[in-house]
Parts: C-alpha cells; sequence; structure tokens
C-alpha cells in the first residue's frame, strides 16, 4: 500500500484484502510482457503512415524497399484482400487503398529480419499522394461544403441521437432560472506504460495464434478471424501479461493485430511489431474530445427540473467505440440527479485527426466536468451551498432515473455526506477552495450485445487437489484475478493460495465480452462464484460416493458422517480414475435478467450502478493562476467490497488519472499533426503533482452483485473533474470550462486578458 | 557506434585531435537519445579534473562533469552560490539529476536550462581547452550560438570547469521557476537573480531570464531599473513590472502564450530577487544560507 502522499482512514480487513501472486512478478521485474516475446525465426514488422492528413494514393512503388536485404515481406492495400471493418461502424480498411484520412494512416507495411531493416524498408517504400483539403474542427466539419471524409457518411455525421425524455420545453419554461455554457474537453490518451505490441504465428495447420494483452482477447479473436475470413477454430489470443490498459485497450490496437497477422500469414514467420511511444499517440484511439452546449433548468428552491444538451464529439477520421462512448458521455451523467425531462442532440463528427475511441469511464468523465460545473453556477445564482443542492437532487435506492434505470442499491447521499464531512466542508481552511461532484456509472453493462449480457466461467479442481479458475474477464493490472480468487476462495471454502485465475487464453476460457463496462467483479465475479459453488456441490457429491456416507465439506476439507477425512486429491484423482481422464469442474453461467430497455435506450442498462462523490481541496495563487490540490477525498458506493487492497488501488490510480484529465492532460493539435505526441509534452501528472487521496466506501450489500460487490474501476476517474473544476472556481472566483485547467488559463481567467493563440 | 571512457583529460583531447564530426563528448548524455546518435562517443564523466567541487583562492570551481545531484547537494555551493542549488534541484527527475551534468546543461544550449540560468546570474566564467592543449575562460553565457546550438565547438573543444566568484558578506543568490508540472517538465519561465546589499540598497546587481533568447539573457533594463534602489517590496514590483516589458518572448502550443510567458518572466524576477536580498541580508547580519 502506498504510504507517505497518501493517507486513508479506511481499516484494511485482512480478511478481504488479497494481493495476487502476479504483483510480486511484476515488481521484481519476473512478469513476461509481449515486449519480451521472441520466438525462433522471428521478423518484425513496421508501418508506413500517411504524412498528410488528407490525400489520394496516386501510386505506391514497393521496388526498392523489397529489394532491401533482409525483408521479407511488403504489403499494401492493393496487394491483401480488403474487408472493411470496424467496432461499431466498419469504416476502415486493415491499410489504406485510395485514400489516406489522417496523418499516421497505415498505408504500407513491412516484414524484416531485424527491426531496423525494417524501418528502412517503410522509409524506402515510395507513395505519391494528391493533397486533398482537410479538415480538423468538427463545427466546420458539418458545415456545408466542408471536405468529406467517407461517402458512406454524409455532412461528416459518424453518428448521432437525438433523445428527449419528459416534456423538456415545459420544464425550461416552469424554472425560475436557467444556467448555461459550453465546455470543451480535448481527447485524452490513457497512456498506459506498456506501448501496445504483438506476436503473430501462422501455420497452415493450427491457423493464426496472436499473442497480445489485450481487455477483451476474445472480441479481438472474432473481428480479426472476420477481417481475414479465417475459421473461428484456427484463431487464437493469447496474453502476456499487460502494462496496463484503462479501457484505452478493450480491443488493443486492431489495425496493429491485423496487419501483424497478414504479414505472418504472408512469410510463415512469427511477426513481432509494436507500435513506438509516438505512434501510440498518433494511432492509440484516445478517448474522444467533445464540445458540451449545457442548459439546465432548475426551481428557486433549488429543484433541478430539466436539461438540455447539444453535444458533438470529434470522432477523428476512424470510428472504433466512438459512437458508444457518444452515448454514454451524453446521457449516464444524466442519472445522478432526478431530473424531470431531458432533450439531448448528440452528433459523431469526422474530422481528419487521430482515429478515437475509449478511456476508463466511456466519457462520462467529460459529462461530469461540464454538468457538474452547470451544476454549481446553478447553486450560486440561487444562493445554494454546493452540498445542499446536491443532496437535494441525488437519486437514492428504489428511484428509476430519467433514463429508466433502476436502482437497486444507491448510497450517494450518503457519499456526498462522507466527502463533505472529510474534505471539512463545513469548516474550510483560510485561503482554500472547496468543491463537490456526484456521479453515477453502471455496474456490470449488459447493453453491448442484446443477446450476450453476462458470463460464464469454469471451475477445475486438479489433481494435486488446487483449483483453476478458467474466465475470459481480464486482469490488466486493476487486480481482478485477486478479486476472483477471494470470490472463489469464498465459494468453495478453501484457502485463496490454492486457486489459480486462468484468463489469457481465449482456447481455454469461456468466452467473454472483456474488461469493460465494470463488469469484471460484478458479472465475471458472479461466474466465477456460481463456477466455485457447483464445484463445491460436486466435490462434496464425489466425496460421499467414496465413503458411502454423508459429508460436509467445511474448513478446506472433507469429513464424513463417522469422522473420515477425504482429501481433496484423493476426491480428484477418483474422478479422474472413474472417468478416465476427466477432472471436476464447475460451471458457472450467470446471466442477467433481461434487459427492459426500449428502442430509445429507456431502461435498465446494466446489473447494477455504483455511485461516487468526490470533494477536492485546491489552492490557486493568484499571481500566476497556479493551480495547487491538496486533497481529494473519494466516497464510493461500490457495495460491499471484495478486496480493500485492490479497490484501495483503483482509487488512488483512477483519482491520478482524473487529476490528469481535470488540469494536466489532452492532445494539441497543429492542424491534423498531433504537437504533442510524446510524455514529454502530453504531460500527465508525475507523483509530485498527485494530492493526498482519501479513499472512503461505504459499504451496503448489493442484491445483485457478487456477495454484495459492485464496480469500482471506471467510477473512481469520473467524480475527480468536477470537485476540481469547482474547487478551483471556488477559490479563484472565475470558471475555466474548457479542459485541462491550466495555470494559464487560470490567469487569463482572472486577469481578463484575451489569450493569444 | 564507438564509446570510450576517457580516463583523464589527456585522454579525452587525444580523441578530439582528429576533429571529426561524428565524435561527441559526453558525460550524462541524458540528452543524447532525444537525437540522432553520433558514431563516437567520448565520455568523460570519469575525469577526475572534470568532476570535482571545490574551492580554490577564493573561487568555487565545479567540474563540468559534476551532476545536478551532487551539485543539489553540495554544501559548498548551497552557502556561497544558492541560486545554482536551487536551480540544479529542479531539473529534470531524480534519474537525470543524477547522471546529468552541469556542461552538459549548458553545452546543450537549452535556452532555458535551470543551471545554466543560474550559472549565467552567478556570473560564471567557463573553463575551456581545445584538443591542441589551449586553454581559454568563456562568460557563460557567451558559449550560446543560436536557439538550442552552442558556440563551443564539441568536436575539437572541451568544456572543463566552471568558475564562480562566491557570494561574500552582503551578497545572496536564487533561482526560480515556473513549470506546467513538478517534475520531467521545460519550464515555462524560469529567473534567478545575485545581488549586493549595502544598507540597504541594492549596490549591485545581475538578472538572469528565459527562454527570453537562444541564451539565458541578462535583463540589463531591470538592472538598470532597480540598482541603487532599496531592497524592499516596491523595487521588487518595479522590477517585475520592468522585467515583463523588457523582454522579447515566444509562445509555442505546446507551453503557453506570449503574454502569460511575459508576465511569468515578470513574477519570477521579482520572486527571485526576494529571495536573494533574503539571504544577502542573512549574509550579512554574518551567517551563511
Amino acid at each position: 500500500m502506498p504510504t507517505g502522499i497518501v493517507e486513508s482512514p479506511v481499516k484494511i480487513d485482512p480478511r478481504v484484502a488479497f494481493q495476487s501472486p502476479e504483483v510480486w512478478a511484476k515488481v521484481t521485474g519476473k512478469a513476461i510482457y509481449g515486449g519480451d516475446l521472441m520466438l525462433p525465426g522471428m521478423l518484425y514488422g513496421r508501418i508506413l503512415r500517411s504524412p498528410h492528413p488528407h490525400a489520394r494514393i496516386k501510386k505506391i512503388d514497393i521496388k526498392q524497399a523489397s529489394g532491401l536485404a533482409g525483408v521479407r515481406a511488403v504489403l499494401t492495400g492493393s496487394s491483401i484482400v480488403q474487408k472493411p471493418y470496424g467496432i461499431v461502424i466498419d469504416d476502415e480498411l486493415p491499410l489504406a487503398e485510395a485514400v489516406v484520412r489522417y496523418i499516421g494512416d497505415e498505408v504500407a507495411a513491412v516484414a524484416a529480419v531485424s527491426y531496423e531493416q525494417a524501418a528502412e524498408a517503410a522509409r524506402l517504400i515510395r507513395v505519391e499522394y494528391e493533397e486533398l483539403p482537410a479538415v480538423f474542427d468538427p463545427a466546420e466539419a458539418l458545415k456545408k461544403g466542408a471536405p468529406q471524409l467517407h461517402a458512406k457518411f454524409p455532412g461528416n455525421i459518424a453518428w448521432e441521437r437525438h433523445l428527449e425524455r419528459g416534456n423538456c420545453d415545459q420544464a425550461f419554461r416552469e424554472a425560475d432560472i436557467v444556467v448555461e455554457n459550453t465546455f470543451t474537453v480535448p481527447p485524452i490518451h490513457s497512456t498506459y506504460l506498456e506501448p501496445t505490441v504483438c506476436l503473430a504465428v501462422s501455420d497452415p495447420y493450427n491457423g493464426l495464434i496472436l499473442h497480445t494483452a489485450v481487455q477483451s482477447p476474445d472480441q479481438v479473436r472474432t473481428i480479426v478471424a472476420r477481417v481475414l475470413d479465417l475459421p473461428l477454430s484456427k484463431v487464437r489470443v493469447i496474453g502476456p501479461v499487460m502494462g496496463g490498459g484503462f479501457g484505452g485497450r478493450v480491443y488493443g490496437n486492431l489495425k496493429l493485430y491485423i496487419i501483424a497477422s497478414l504479414l505472418a500469414i504472408r512469410t510463415g514467420r512469427p511477426i513481432k511489431m509494436q507500435l513506438t511511444r509516438e505512434e501510440e499517440f498518433l494511432v492509440g484511439r484516445p478517448l474522444i474530445g467533445a464540445e458540451l452546449k449545457l442548459r439546465m433548468a432548475v426551481r428557486s428552491d433549488g429543484t433541478i427540473l430539466a436539461r438540455e444538451a447539444d453535444i458533438i464529439t470529434d470522432n477523428g477520421a476512424y470510428s472504433a467505440q466512438a459512437p458508444w462512448v457518444s452515448k454514454t458521455l451524453s446521457e449516464r451523467n444524466d442519472s445522478v440527479y432526478q431530473f424531470k425531462a431531458i432533450k439531448t442532440k448528440v452528433r459523431l463528427v469526422y474530422t481528419n485527426k487521430v482515429p478515437t475511441g475509449q478511456y476508463r469511464a466511456y466519457g462520462n468523465q467529460a459529462a461530469n466536468f461540464a454538468t457538474e460545473s452547470l451544476l454549481d453556477m446553478a447553486a450560486a445564482k440561487l444562493g445554494f451551498d454546493p452540498l445542499e443542492i446536491r443532496l437535494k437532487n441525488c437519486v437514492r435506492a428504489g428511484d428509476v432515473t430519467v433514463h429508466g434505470l433502476q436502482l437497486k442499491s444507491c448510497a450517494l447521499a450518503d457519499c456526498l455526506k462522507a466527502a463533505a464531512a472529510e474534505i471539512g466542508w463545513h469548516n474550510r481552511k483560510e485561503g482554500r477552495g472547496y468543491g463537490i461532484s456526484a456521479a453515477i456509472h453502471s455496474s456490470g453493462s449488459v447493453v453491448f450485445d442484446k443477446n450476450f449480457r453476462g458470463a460464464a466461467a469454469l471451475a477445475r479442481l486438479e489433481l494435486d487437489g488446487r483449483v483453476s479458475i478458467f474466465s475470459g474477464e481480464q486482469d490488466y493490472g486493476q487486480g481482478a484475478h485477486a478479486t476472483f480468487t477471494l470470490i472463489a476462495a469464498r465459494a468453495l471454502g478453501i484457502p485463496a493460495e490454492l486457486i489459480t485465475i486462468h484468463t489469457r487464453d481465449t482456447l481455454a476460457s469461456p468466452f467473454s465480452i472483456g474488461a469493460l463496462g465494470m463488469r469484471q467483479t460484478t458479472i465475471g465475479g458472479n461466474a466465477i462464484r456460481l463456477a466455485a459453488e457447483q464445484l463445491r456441490e460436486k466435490i462434496v457429491q464425489t466425496a460421499a460416493d467414496m465413503v458411502n456416507e454423508p459429508v460436509i465439506f467445511e474448513g478446506g476439507s472433507v469429513k464424513s458422517a463417522s469422522g473420515q477425512v477425504i482429501e481433496l486429491p484423493a476426491i480428484a484423482f477418483r474422478y479422474y480414475s472413474l472417468t478416465s481422464g476427466l477432472t471436476l469442474v464447475g460451471e458457472g453461467k450467470y446471466v442477467p435478467a433481461e434487459s427492459a430497455y426500449d428502442k430509445s435506450g429507456y431502461g435498465n442498462i446494466a446489473v447494477t450502478y455504483s455511485f461516487a462523490a468526490h470533494a477536492a481541496e485546491v489552492e490557486v495563487d493568484k499571481l500566476t493562476g497556479e493551480i495547487i490540490v491538496h486533497r481529494i477525498v473519494a466516497a464510493h458506493d461500490s457495495g460491499r467490497i471484495i478486496n480493500h487492497l485492490a479497490a484501495l488501488g483503483q482509487v488512488y490510480g483512477g483519482v491520478t488519472q482524473g487529476l490528469g484529465m481535470s488540469c494536466f492532460e489532452g492532445y494539441l493539435f497543429e492542424g491534423g499533426r498531433v504537437a504533442n505526441a510524446s510524455l514529454a509534452d502530453y504531460r500527465i501528472p508525475t507523483s509530485l503533482d498527485v494530492p493526498a487521496i482519501v479513499p472512503l466506501f461505504i459499504e451496503q450489500d448489493d442484491p445483485e452483485g457478487p456477495y454484495g460487490a459492485k464496480g469500482l474501476g471506471e467510477i473512481v476517474q469520473i467524480p475527480v473533474l468536477g470537485a476540481i473544476a469547482n474547487a478551483i472556481a471556488d477559490t479563484a472566483g472565475v470558471r475555466v470550462t474548457d479542459l485541462p485547467i491550466t495555470a494559464e488559463k487560470v490567469f487569463l481567467a482572472l486577469s481578463g486578458w484575451e489569450c493569444e493563440a | 557506434m564507438s564509446y570510450r571512457i576517457a580516463k583523464n583529460l589527456d585522454s579525452a583531447l587525444e580523441a578530439l585531435k582528429e576533429k571529426d564530426p561524428a565524435t561527441r563528448i559526453v558525460a550524462g548524455a541524458t540528452d543524447l537519445f532525444l537525437q540522432e546518435m553520433p558514431a563516437r562517443l567520448v565520455d568523460v564523466s570519469s575525469i577526475e579534473e572534470l568532476t570535482a567541487i571545490e574551492e580554490i583562492d577564493n573561487r568555487l570551481v565545479i567540474g563540468a562533469a559534476a551532476t545536478h545531484a551532487r551539485a543539489a547537494a553540495s554544501e559548498l555551493i548551497k552557502g556561497r552560490a544558492a541560486a545554482l542549488v536551487e536551480a540544479c534541484l529542479q531539473v529534470g527527475s531524480p534519474q537525470v539529476r543524477n547522471i546529468g551534468t552541469l556542461g552538459g546543461n549548458v553545452v546543450n544550449a537549452a535556452p532555458a536550462a535551470d543551471a545554466a540560468v543560474a550559472l549565467v546570474a552567478l556570473g560564471a566564467k567557463a573553463v575551456l581547452v581545445d584538443s591542441s592543449g589551449v586553454w581559454r575562460e568563456e562568460a557563460v553565457a557567451r558559449l550560446y550560438s543560436s536557439y538550442n546550438c552552442s558556440a563551443l565547438d564539441g568536436c575539437t573543444e572541451l568544456l572543463v570547469r566552471f568558475l564562480i566568484e562566491p557570494c561574500g558578506q552582503g551578497e545572496g543568490s536564487a533561482f526560480r521557476r515556473f513549470a506546467a508540472r513538478k517534475a520531467l517538465a521545460l519550464p515555462l519561465a524560469n529567473a534567478a537573480a545575485r545581488l549586493k546589499l549595502e544598507n540597504g540598497m541594492i549596490a549591485s546587481l545581475s538578472l538572469v531570464a528565459a527562454p527570453v533568447g537562444p541564451a539565458p539573457t541578462r535583463l540589463i533594463g531591470t538592472e538598470a531599473a532597480i540598482l541603487g534602489k532599496p531592497a524592499g517590496e516596491e523595487t521588487w514590483l518595479l522590477a517585475a513590472e520592468t522585467a515583463a516589458e523588457e523582454v522579447e518572448v515566444r509562445g509555442s502550443l505546446l507551453r503557453c502564450s506570449a503574454a502569460y510567458r511575459r508576465h511569468l518572466v515578470g513574477i519570477l524576477t521579482a520572486d527571485a530577487l526576494r529571495a536573494a536580498a533574503r539571504r544577502a541580508a542573512v549574509s550579512q547580519s554574518g551567517s551563511l544560507t
């Protein structure tokens, strides 16, 4: 547990604190990551990328590159069978064929015996381009006559949604005050430590094995098989240890996987490909940038009535998960308060920039920043305390929200009170600013596929009496393996040390949608609990048959009525012997109740919902605008916490990333070029910039989650933004509405200077 | 690529004899990996003459290959040239400070390198020797030819040490910077001051800010405006105003606007002066800080 700069009043209960042995493998440098993988005869792949934001490819000359010593293959769009693909919209090709749409677009790929030779060969490919007019600003892209990116999407609109619930216009007429503002959020990269890497191995009989660390190996397998026209039985994804994902690696980098696979198939040799850090920024699918125009209607007694939104999200050149992210960004946050009516227009717009995707909380962070800022403006206008207006309007257990979410458990009001008490809301330090913000997030989202809502898992009793759990859920540093271990240990009544979790091989584990939508603990954990429970029953049954008398399974061993002890290895062997080779396996199938959401998306979209309230204490130097964040209190309702160690880790990390998004991070563009494509210029907070973080868990049992637990991984980042923004405004007296909130922006707002470009 | 570790000055100079443009002197080499790799590297970081920090004939002598970490921890420098300690403490990160050197900080010629800014304000002289054994002294400020370009010919010449007149009684120095995060960030602006007080009046001073030009830049106008004035708030505010007016600054997408940078130069100049004057006052009352 971190010490020193962080403090926690959370008492770690040793019964609910488990550290996966993998953590030690990582900190001692023994864990095997994708970059460590080598195979005999392995080739290195490199990609030639477009230097233009928008251009027609007139000619590609690969002669010189192909002739270079050590080069084994050069692929271009016209030399392979191309099939459009995408995650939501099929708007990409493995290699650009006629047109490139952003700086970084994949034009050709090379495999050579060394990384250097591959890079040299890529440089020797001659591409003749005819530059086309490009558009970088989504508002410009929407205008008539703007350059068009995709013929199938006239007007550059990739996806849009118009939604009204309740009577919004009437609510605005009834309002005593209306507050409005426009908020902007730049694209944000997950900045996982390990750049994306894969090793593709192809042989004619076994098919394709893709070694890569990804949050959803099963979905990657399905997409790669579809794009490459391979039988599913011939595609396998095996994950080495992952160096961070944070939602940015649900699909890893599909294009890299597809190109590596194509090169492996073409050459018959293993292909290793790794993005450089610069490429991570150029093509790594950051969270969509957004502009949110919001209006809020409030009554003079502090009752929030309605919210109107006109949101434009910046898709970049291709879509990835951006439609889903746009949907969550424009909608989820509405269920924090008891809105009577909502009217939302959201448009996802193509521009000639880096294609975007997802990061940690599906854009709910951006919505939190905007809505919580606006709510404080309303509170100020009415002379209401920001805490009081939130307590007056926040959702409660049993509520059905404006979008139809059914809240079976909800301790949001308690979170608000706890965060406020801990930060010293009513006992403020001189010269400090205080802000508070609230959040909801789906815990176990079931909307990704209406026909696939849950998860399955297997629990196998090994011949030595230990237990192996097979699950398609993923641990990418968030501690899922430790949490699953605790769940299985509890269901089986055996020590955690006897359990091993296997999740990273699509051949061995049941299919899973993957680590997204805060479904690991809630959905995946339930499947593991059920699998372990069934294995437990089978153990008892087999033991009873062995001794021909009733048995009980208690304290890790099985005892018969007459006092015989039957050890687990003996039970395992008995079944193995009886069946000539089978082992005892418990199957867990967790299928959440059918979702009741209708065509408009109204209804329950997740197994349950997690809640949080964060409070921030900051200081602003009025001479320079410098922001010093002193403390962040993070109060969470994630149900009953399964693993306090992992939960604390999530809060420390998530709050830090929230701080990054609030005050430090964001893509900067010069035209279509990413101006800060390095960790020197894309500034994430350093350990010195991280304030004291105080996690608080308001623990109540949730009726759906395993042992009362709900998800935590994504929601930890969400309320940080509103809390910091509001605390800065509280002390500075001015409000910055475009992220990140930097010293310069605060200073310019304070001084009233015009900002120079 | 060849990598030679020079054990003494002679062997380092020997390597420069060929005047090969592909030869490069390195010590910490922390900036090297950001550039195209030269074919021949000569590592001077273990030459004793280049790493010593000492006081000789009432002058601070700091080897060019002294690391930022060692300079920052040096009691000798702390007592006599506090601005340099403050600057060295804020370079990069602990890892960079542990191997990056003062000489490298100057020869790499970044316009706002923290240690270089402090060295210029302290009036440091660089001692150089060329491959034929000819020695010369040059003011640190004169070692810059243009943006990110050193005036030193690294294929023929070696920076050996810095010489600083220590702050005596009634003298003090200080360094201030402002950056977008607390470590591993180039400063939006930085400033350093050295001054001498006599009867509460500024008797002499040297003020430097960056990035204002290719080299750490003396704020001549500000120096003139406050010379002879009493050490106090009114003077510091005048310095802030004058400095902000005086400097030529550029804005950049990655750092900040020109207007904000100009404002920061003023604030930092006043802060550095304030701290330097406090040190000067303390030293006058007897104890060195």
